[in-house]
């Protein structure tokens, strides 16, 4: 019997390797190996024997079952590489449906999770605001000359308007929240303004604040760098200058190097080499007293800038508009 | 501002390096603009401050050059001081208003008027205003040196009884630049006993200006309430140079040098004769106020350590008075003309400014970080784009409000309050706001299909506002568009919003016919969950749409859930049933699955004219169902359903 499976195995392997495609191959296995097949057949055979040689004769069985089915697993390889059926790669797939998110959404998802890692929260308010919340308690009297930087849409003239920063929120924040608190508020803002393709009237804003006791500029400039770096890149050039906002005191701009130009001013930047990214500051005084805190016991600093420019700079989108009227082709 | 280098130059030493200038004076807070050259001369164009009132000038940039780079500022020549007297030549000032400060007045009789000489020329040329004529050529001169806005008139004309009054109701003035303008109670004005010379800090008329006939002039430089010559300058868009001074909070001590600087270049030129005696107006005298900083506080606010040395020579260097000083506190004296400083945060940041901010060190997280208070619709929003994305549908964003021609889609949803306008609008597109998404979801599906799109799938998340019982209201919504070239249909939107609110783990809602208040919108329905409305849909314009309250389903559990693949196989088959016109096919289905609790789930596979095709799953949680178990609960289904007049094919 050993050597008639050694015969089968020897003819078994000589057919596989003159076997010219996957077919016959098949067909070989199906004639040793399958149900009925020649080797399969033997090992039924194998109840008339001893014990002692049932052993030597399964084992030999078994090797002889492994070394066909390697031979034939290679040789369909080794087919596989010579010859393969033909098969265009290049036919397009059939079109699946995904949906995106907005541009401003997805930039502000990016800028929530970068914020989230600084000890931020995420708040809103609302957008239909009074005027006490959108500028009187922000340091923002009537008359004030900053307020002609900002004219309102007006709901009810003089007290209701469509809120003209997110900074509203911050004086509804400092009401209700208790410090020590970090937020970040991202939305839409208005404005009167006759629509072009830099100005709309309603746009967004991303707004932070952080009220804390000990909290200091360089809280707020370590904030600043970390989100810049994170979200503009490791390499940009930052300037953190002094500049006057009435909400803040002291008050601090903070700009980035103009890529386009590489500083040496373009129409990008208005020829000053640099992009104004956005305003900051330490909470004024006079907010924090309003809402009953001394400022030499507890501090804040506030940050703000708009988004919609960020959101063209990065999906390469020249008309304001085309962001929010339904230009965008998905 | 403009500052031409040249004439900042006579004042101040500069630093040999251009960009070593403006790069201190960015830093500082003046940050530069622009960069010009006019007549070969350098012009640096400023954003200036709008709290700094003093740096509307060469002078003020001066002031701030000479803190900057520690070197002293050279003042110009001023007149010698001429008496001072409250009338003049028989000049009869009359100051009927609160929102005068202080007014300086003085003539001078035979002034020789002729074109200005090149340097003067010059100078306004890189500033950036045309020349007239000597005369008011050195009153605008004379501003942009000191800052402090100087007015002519022809004295012979305005005669010598003045007021400085609030105008009547229904004056108007005609400018020297021929706009006529129709006056209110608010604006102050020069007058005489006939008639308005001119807007107080913004214009002068057209009457009483220095003509080619001029002959004596009546200078007047004033000081006067900021806000309300800011009210004017915007009321009537008088955003001249006099009025952009005259807006900021200016120093009234500052009409002093600007008048006897203009008289010192009279006399220098020998323009005119100066008549001895100038009238002052100076109710209120403003003095230096004092201000204390305490050096802990500037260390805390700025995170890092000033050494109480640096502190005072800088606020030396600014001007300010020493006028105490220990460990922790200093005392200072302000200038004048620093009308910006008013507290000890002000003075913190001239100390920090001047210092620079790149001193301040940036730290990260060194503080304690407090608790999370993301609101939990923020999170649910961002779920739900995702989820909506997910499912093929991509995300608008609209300005949030009708337009004309949409204005009656806006009612669609809600029929209680009213939608909420803007009063001042600045185009009629933007003048309502949205109550429901759909107008603009609408629009942006129209456009899509105009430019030969065969499929719409969009969403919007925003809020909607509506105005009820006089108070203001705003919810946030998810409205969801669906339209298909020629194949849309219901039942294939349904789909969509099933697997969303599968994703949203949102279980047992249920959809009911629902009437809107519009008939535009056919086939309209609800969706309640737990007996609560949380959406609205229908179809308008072969567009299938939902609009989903956000609100009303933040409360709903909307835990995650799984299920496992049960242990023993289901049977599956399909069964076709006629089913007569106007049947609730849900409620079938649902009758269906009531039959017997082996029947694990029933789909809806097919539509052809009346008959209906359900896949049936017939499953046992603990063992697999024999043949003949399966056929009983089919017969009992067929027993069901005839009850309702449906009966099987076949």
């Amino acid at each position: 019997m050993r050597e008639e499976i050694q015969n089968l195995k020897n003819e078994a392997l000589a057919q596989i390797m003159e076997a010219k495609d996957s077919n016959e191959l098949e067909g070989l296995r199906i004639a040793y190996l399958g149900r009925n097949g020649k080797l399969t057949k033997l090992i039924k055979e194998i109840k008339g024997l001893s014990d002692s040689e049932k052993k030597e004769v399964g084992r030999l069985i078994n090797e002889s079952k492994n070394a066909i089915f390697e031979t034939i697993t290679s040789k369909k390889n080794q087919l596989k590489v010579v010859k393969r059926e033909w098969f265009d790669p290049t036919i397009p797939g059939k079109k699946y449906k995904i949906g995106k998110l907005h541009p401003t959404t997805q930039v502000i998802n990016e800028m929530y999770e970068i914020f989230k890692h600084l000890g931020f929260s995420i708040i809103e308010g609302p957008e239909i605001e009074s005027d006490v919340y959108n500028f009187e308690k922000l340091n923002l009297p009537k008359d004030h000359p900053a307020r002609s930087l900002q004219d309102a849409l007006y709901i009810e003239e003089p007290d209701v308007v469509l809120r003209t920063h997110t900074s509203s929120v911050e004086s509804r924040a400092l009401e209700t929240l208790k410090p020590p608190f970090r937020v970040v508020v991202a939305g839409k803002c208005y404005r009167y303004e006759n629509v072009n393709a830099t100005n709309n009237a309603m746009f967004y804003q991303f707004q932070g604040f952080a009220v804390q006791k000990g909290i200091s500029m360089a809280d707020l400039k370590g904030a600043l760098y970390s989100f810049v770096r994170s979200f503009f890149g490791e390499k940009r050039e930052i300037r953190f200058r002094c500049k006057y906002y009435p909400e803040v005191e002291p008050g601090a701009g903070l700009d980035l190097d103009c890529l386009f130009c590489n500083k040496k001013g373009c129409s990008v930047c208005k020829g000053r080499g640099w992009i104004e990214m956005l305003g900051s500051g330490m909470i004024h005084p006079n907010i924090l007293r309003s809402f009953g805190y001394d400022p030499k016991k507890i501090s804040g600093y506030a940050f703000g800038m708009g988004l919609d420019r960020i959101v063209m700079d990065r999906f390469k989108i020249s008309d304001i508009r085309s962001l929010y009227n339904g230009d965008i082709k998905y | 501002m403009r500052i031409p280098i040249n004439w900042l130059k006579e004042y101040v030493k500069l630093p040999g390096k251009l960009t070593d200038l403006t790069d201190k004076l960015t830093m500082a807070g003046h940050m530069l603009d622009k960069l010009d050259k006019v007549n070969n001369n350098i012009v640096i164009d400023l954003e200036l401050r709008g709290n700094r009132a003093d740096c509307y000038s060469i002078l003020g940039i001066a002031r701030e050059v000479s803190a900057i780079f520690k070197t002293p500022v050279n003042y110009p020549k001023i007149f010698n001081k001429a008496s001072k007297a409250p009338k003049l030549n028989d000049i009869k000032l009359k100051a009927d208003t609160n929102y005068l400060r202080r007014v300086m007045i003085a003539t001078i009789s035979d002034i020789k008027l002729t074109p200005s000489p090149l340097w003067l020329k010059q100078r306004l040329e890189e500033y950036g205003v045309p020349s007239i004529n000597n005369i008011v050529d050195l009153s605008n001169y004379v501003m942009i040196e000191t800052g402090q806005p100087l007015h002519t008139f022809d004295f012979d004309r305005v005669g010598k009884n003045l007021t400085i009054r609030q105008a009547k109701k229904g004056e108007q003035m005609t400018t020297f630049l021929e706009e006529t303008i129709n006056l209110t109670e608010d604006d102050l004005v020069w007058a005489n006993q006939t008639s308005v010379l001119s807007i107080a800090g913004a214009i002068g008329g057209k009457v009483h200006s220095i003509s080619n006939e001029t002959k004596n002039v009546l200078l007047e430089g004033a000081s006067y309430n900021q806000a309300n010559i800011r009210r004017s300058v915007h009321r009537h868009n008088l955003l001249t140079d006099a009025g952009i001074r005259h807006e900021k909070n200016l120093d009234p001590n500052l009409v002093e040098f600007g008048i006897y600087r203009f008289l010192e270049l009279i006399k220098e030129n020998k323009w005119g004769k100066i008549e001895n005696n100038v009238l002052d107006y100076y109710p209120n005298v403003t003095k230096p106020w004092k201000l204390s900083l305490n050096f802990d506080y500037l260390n805390s606010l700025s995170g890092s350590i000033t050494e109480p040395k640096k502190v005072v020579e800088i606020l030396k260097r600014l001007d300010f008075k020493i006028l105490k000083e220990d460990l922790k506190d200093l005392e200072v004296a302000c200038p004048n003309y620093r009308t910006d400083v008013k507290s000890e945060e002000d003075l913190i940041e001239e100390v920090l400014r001047i210092d620079s901010y790149d001193k301040i060190p940036s730290r990260v997280l060194s503080l304690e970080v407090p608790k999370d208070i993301t609101l939990s619709y923020i999170n649910q929003e961002k779920d739900l784009k995702d989820n909506l994305t997910s499912i093929g549908f991509d995300e608008v964003i609209s300005l949030p409000f009708v337009k004309e021609d949409m204005r009656e889609l806006n009612k669609s949803l809600i029929n209680s309050g009213s939608p909420v306008k803007v009063v001042n609008r600045p185009s009629p597109d933007i003048e309502e706001m949205r109550m429901t998404m759909l107008p603009n979801l609408l629009e942006f599906t129209q456009k899509i299909i105009n430019e030969r799109g065969t499929e719409v799938r969009l969403f919007e998340i925003g809020k909607i506002y509506f105005k009820k019982t006089n108070k203001y209201h705003e919810l946030r919504k998810a409205g969801i568009i669906y339209w298909s070239k020629g194949n849309a249909n219901f039942f294939k939107f349904k789909g969509y919003i099933e697997s969303l609110f599968s994703k949203m783990n949102l279980k047992n809602f249920k959809f009911s016919t629902a009437d809107l208040p519009i008939t535009n919108i056919t086939n309209s329905y609800n969706i309640t969950s737990s007996g609560q409305v949380v959406a609205l849909g229908g179809e308008i314009e072969d567009c299938y749409y939902l609009e989903i309250d956000l609100d009303s389903l933040l409360s709903k559990n909307l835990k995650p859930s799984v299920n496992l693949w049960p242990k023993y196989p289901p049977q599956i088959e399909d069964l076709t049933f006629v089913i007569p016109e106007r049947t609730k096919i849900g409620e079938v289905v649902l009758s269906i699955k009531l039959v017997d609790d082996k029947i694990a789930e029933v789909e809806l596979k097919d539509i052809y004219k009346d008959s209906y095709t359900f896949r049936i799953w017939y499953q046992d949680k603990n063992k697999t169902l024999e043949n003949d178990e399966v056929e009983k609960i089919r017969e009992k289904i067929i027993k069901e359903l005839n009850h309702r007049g449906v009966r099987i094919k076949n």
